[in-house]
């Protein structure tokens, strides 16, 4: 099925905005960057592909028009008519045939320059083959800019059309101008056409949609018909022909019995006559219209016999309808016999497409898809539908309380009507108690606004901060025990503060040492550049600490100054002289010489150069010499600072910062 | 009113705006502001476009204004004389500028021996050889470099056949062929696509118009049938004499005018 639906087409833009799309289209979409020292070959099929680029554009967008325009010989015959009636069919052809041109001579433009290009040698020589083709383009499309203009206008009319379906059900309204059926159309339609009290209200066909038996039908008003030969009709009347001639529909035919219109009815039957011929094979329906004005009774003799003449006529194509159904009074004024007229020309549309349908051949290939079922009756008892007494108690029940419900705009009818009657905003209010509603607060208290007052639960929020107070004077109580230690002397307050200095320096201190820890190395006291471990920082620091350092000092100067010379042999030594084994005892003195007497060490270990078995020496000399040996093959290692063996670290031995650049007046190590 | 103009049915039911004029009124007056904003602010191709456009159209107010001044004011017209013009009391002599009168076909065979015509372009720029030519290198080696190749347009005439490829010294390429020309007439002031009867003379040298190349300034002979000029004598003409003024190769076509 062809969908009619020229709003499709896409804008026509005039010569000179088409050359400038194009133009610029070519410019964006192709290189643009050329120079004189590249190959021939790059420089022709730079120029070459700008003409082809614009020859391409130019074809796709002429086809695009070409191919967008409906050919009026390959549409539904209904619009092949009504676009040559609005727009001249042979003006039409012609302004398509010159855009059909103009896309061959651009074709043929460009395949001769690309030819031409071929033999082009210099990039001058190039472009300016280029100019001149893209220019001989740009001319065939100025010439054809007033069939452009005139296609775009056809576009933008077209577009506009009522969409009139050519193969659905219709209802077609014809008649006399000024007869009253655009105002049926109102009544049928929702299509709001325009309806005045002067000739040629309608000028263009105008579509609207009717239901019938739950089938859509389409209405179409056309303009009013004068009874004149074919040739002097216009433009206006000539929509009707159209729609008359070409559309397989139930034709209304609209008799203004008053004559109020300013034709006679003798003028009207002429009309009928003479387009009668229009009407073949459809079905006719005779509508005398504006009864209100004049009833059907009152016509004069001669007038009722015109009219039973077109009955007659009608009567021919009416094809067993029955004679109610061809000749119709209605008052569109006053609705009378509309929805009749309505029903009979649908009715009768809806049997005679049926009985088409009926005698085309297709049909036979769906008759006997359908079947309908119906179940044979067993008995003749007859079973009407049941419904229990209760099922129907209920739903009237439902239906009274329904009915019974007042709306606002009951109540406000009952009592007095709009401006007078004041809904009451408090009816709905929900609260504990029903009389409450009625209530009345004032808004302003003792100057104070009331609503500022009111708290829904206040109780709750009450009781909350009950708790809370209960909560804090506990928490107070237990505050006032700590605030017993926070009194301190000026005395205190400030050891507390050294002490806490104190801390934080330890800390930043050991945070230090555990950065650097994976790197440094255990260097020996006496590279000890800082000069950190010495007594009397010692003792600086011990008695910082509260401690009595004298001792310590001591101790360290008799150990860094060598052992003095012993008084006695057995000085402060007593325990020693218990002469129960002379041997050991012996001994014992011996060694106890040979050590100084301040060393304390676990007595279960012995010495470091003391051979134990499983120590691998022989006796203690080999080992004495073992350890000499290694002493003095790290001795140079700790000299150096080295950790170990593998410390094989070079430092920057010439640092960049310190050998280059000028250098000013200061050291010669900084720069 | 159809029914789908819908902006109509609308207006017609309701009006305009009540401010509508002004509206329209101030939307128009801001129009130019509007229009130089973009204007000033496009670039590249579009902003070429747009000021091309607003240069044509001031030029042609200008040129407008000017006209309707020059209509306006009133200034004496001081025209030169024209050639051959004599005061009124020498109307009645007769001067001759030439002792012997010459017939028109004695003095058209004069010219032409004489090589010399007046023609619209009196000079042109010399065609170097190497520019005329280009060098095809040929024999299986391509070591041989006798042939040339013809970069002009040219002419050839119907029964043209190539010489042997193997002897060929001078190539003119088909593509470069052409056998009509835009022809001008100078006092009609109207063009035809005209065929081309043969080449009468290049300024180049006497070796280009025997080759038929076709450069700005060549004397070339039409065929004027479709103009229907007739002789003093009331024969039809159909050949004429045109000179090329463009260059056909950059053009990609040939105009002329027609020597009359």
């Amino acid at each position: 099925m062809v969908q009619y639906n020229f709003k499709r087409i896409t804008v026509v833009p005039n010569g000179k905005a088409f050359i400038d799309i194009i133009l610029s289209r070519t410019q964006r979409q192709t290189p643009t960057v050329v120079h004189k020292g590249y190959k021939i070959n790059r420089l022709r099929s730079f120029y070459m592909r700008k003409v082809k680029y614009t020859q391409t554009n130019f074809h796709e967008k002429l086809s695009a028009i070409i191919d967008e325009f409906p050919r009026l010989d390959q549409i539904h015959p209904f619009y092949g008519d009504l676009l040559h009636v609005l727009y001249n069919k042979d003006h039409y052809k012609l302004a398509l045939g010159q855009v059909n041109t103009a896309r061959n001579l651009i074709s043929k433009i460009a395949k001769d320059y690309v030819k031409l290009l071929k033999y082009g040698d210099s990039l001058y020589r190039c472009k300016c083959l280029k100019v001149a083709a893209l220019g001989r383009m740009c001319t065939v499309v100025k010439r054809i800019t007033p069939s452009l203009a005139y296609l775009e206008q056809i576009r933008q009319h077209m577009a506009r059309l009522p969409s009139i379906d050519p193969n659905t059900r219709t209802v077609l309204i014809c008649g006399y101008p000024n007869v009253g059926k655009s105002s049926f159309m109102n009544k049928i339609t929702r299509a709001d056409v325009d309806v005045q009290p002067y000739a040629f209200t309608t000028k263009s066909l105008f579509v609207g949609h009717t239901d019938y038996k739950y089938l859509r039908y389409q209405v179409i008003d056309t303009p009013g018909i004068l009874d004149r030969p074919f040739e002097d009709r216009n433009i206006i009347e000539m929509c009707s022909i159209t729609a008359l001639a070409h559309l397989r529909a139930a034709v209304l035919f609209f008799l203004d019995i008053s004559g109020s219109c300013g034709y006679t009815i003798a003028q009207q039957a002429a009309l009928f006559h003479s387009i009668k011929s229009l009407f073949m094979n459809k079905p006719l329906v005779i509508v005398c219209n504006k009864t209100d004005l004049m009833p059907m009774e009152n016509i004069s003799e001669e007038d009722r016999n015109l009219v039973e003449e077109m009955k007659a006529e009608a009567m021919k194509t009416a094809m067993g309808a029955s004679e109610e159904a061809v000749l119709l009074k209605m008052s569109t004024l006053t609705d009378e016999g509309v929805m009749s007229v309505k029903n009979a020309a649908c009715e009768r549309l809806l049997d005679q497409r049926v009985e088409a349908k009926m005698k085309s051949k297709k049909i036979n290939d769906h008759l006997n898809r359908f079947h309908v079922a119906l179940p044979k009756p067993r008995d003749n008892i007859e079973r009407l539908p049941c419904i229990p007494q209760v099922v129907l108690e209920a739903r009237a029940k439902e239906a009274a309380e329904m009915e019974k419900r007042k709306t606002e705009k009951d109540l406000e009818e009952e009592n007095g009507g709009a401006g007078v009657y004041s809904a009451s905003l408090r009816k709905h209010y929900i609260l504990k108690h029903e009389e409450w509603k009625d209530d009345i607060i004032p808004e302003i208290l003792d100057g104070h606004n009331v609503a500022d007052f009111i708290d829904p639960d206040i109780l709750v929020r009450l009781e909350e901060l009950e708790r809370e107070e209960e909560q804090r004077q506990a928490e107070a109580e237990e505050e006032d025990i700590e605030m017993d230690g926070e009194e301190l002397t000026e005395e205190q307050k400030e050891q507390l503060a050294a002490i806490r200095k104190k801390k934080a320096v330890l800390i930043q201190e050991h945070r230090l040492k555990k950065t650097v820890a994976q790197n440094r190395s255990t260097v020996p006291r006496k590279f000890d550049k800082e000069r950190k471990y010495t007594t009397k920082r010692m003792g600086r620091e011990l008695s910082a600490m509260g401690m009595d350092p004298s001792s310590a000092v001591n101790r360290a100067r008799s150990k860094s100054r060598g052992r003095k010379r012993d008084r006695s042999e057995d000085g402060g030594n007593d325990a020693m002289d218990v002469d129960d084994d002379q041997q050991t005892n012996k001994k014992q003195r011996v060694r106890s010489k040979s050590r100084s007497m301040s060393i304390s060490r676990s007595q279960s270990r012995p010495p470091a150069h003391e051979a134990v078995p499983g120590d691998g020496f022989k006796d203690s000399t080999q080992k004495k010499a073992a350890i000499t040996i290694s002493h003095k093959s790290h001795k140079k290692r700790d000299k150096n600072a080295r950790r170990g063996e593998a410390d094989r670290v070079i430092p920057t031995l010439r640092p960049k910062h310190l050998f280059s650049g000028k250098r000013g007046k200061g050291k010669t190590d900084r720069r | 009113m159809a029914q789908n103009d819908y902006m109509d049915l609308h207006r017609k039911r309701h009006g305009q705006r009540l401010d509508h004029q002004e509206r329209m009124r101030k939307k128009k007056a801001r129009e130019a502001h509007n229009h130089s904003k973009r204007a000033q602010k496009s670039l590249g191709l579009k902003g070429k476009m747009i000021s091309k456009k607003n240069y044509s159209e001031k030029a042609l107010m200008k040129k407008t204004l000017k006209m309707h001044e020059e209509s306006s004011s009133r200034r004496r017209t001081d025209e030169d004389v024209q050639e051959g013009a004599v005061p009124a009391y020498l109307l009645d002599r007769e001067n001759t500028s030439r002792a012997k009168v010459l017939s028109n076909t004695i003095k058209q065979k004069r010219k032409e021996k004489a090589g010399k015509w007046e023609v619209p372009l009196p000079k042109v720029r010399p065609v170097a050889e190497d520019e005329m030519f280009r060098v095809i290198r040929s024999g299986k080696r391509k070591i041989k470099q006798w042939k040339r190749m013809v970069t002009k347009a040219t002419f050839v005439g119907p029964g043209f056949t190539r010489k042997p490829p193997k002897y060929e010294r001078f190539i003119r390429p088909s593509g470069l062929r052409f056998t009509k020309a835009h022809v001008t007439h100078p006092e009609l002031k109207c063009t035809f696509c005209l065929e081309i009867i043969g080449i009468k003379k290049n300024p180049n040298g006497p070796m280009y118009t025997s080759l038929g190349v076709m450069t700005r300034g060549t004397i070339i002979e039409v065929n004027v049938s479709e103009l229907g000029l007739v002789t003093p004598a009331g024969k039809v003409v159909w050949g004429k004499y045109a000179q090329v003024t463009n260059n056909p190769e950059n053009d990609g076509c040939i105009n002329a005018v027609l020597l009359v």
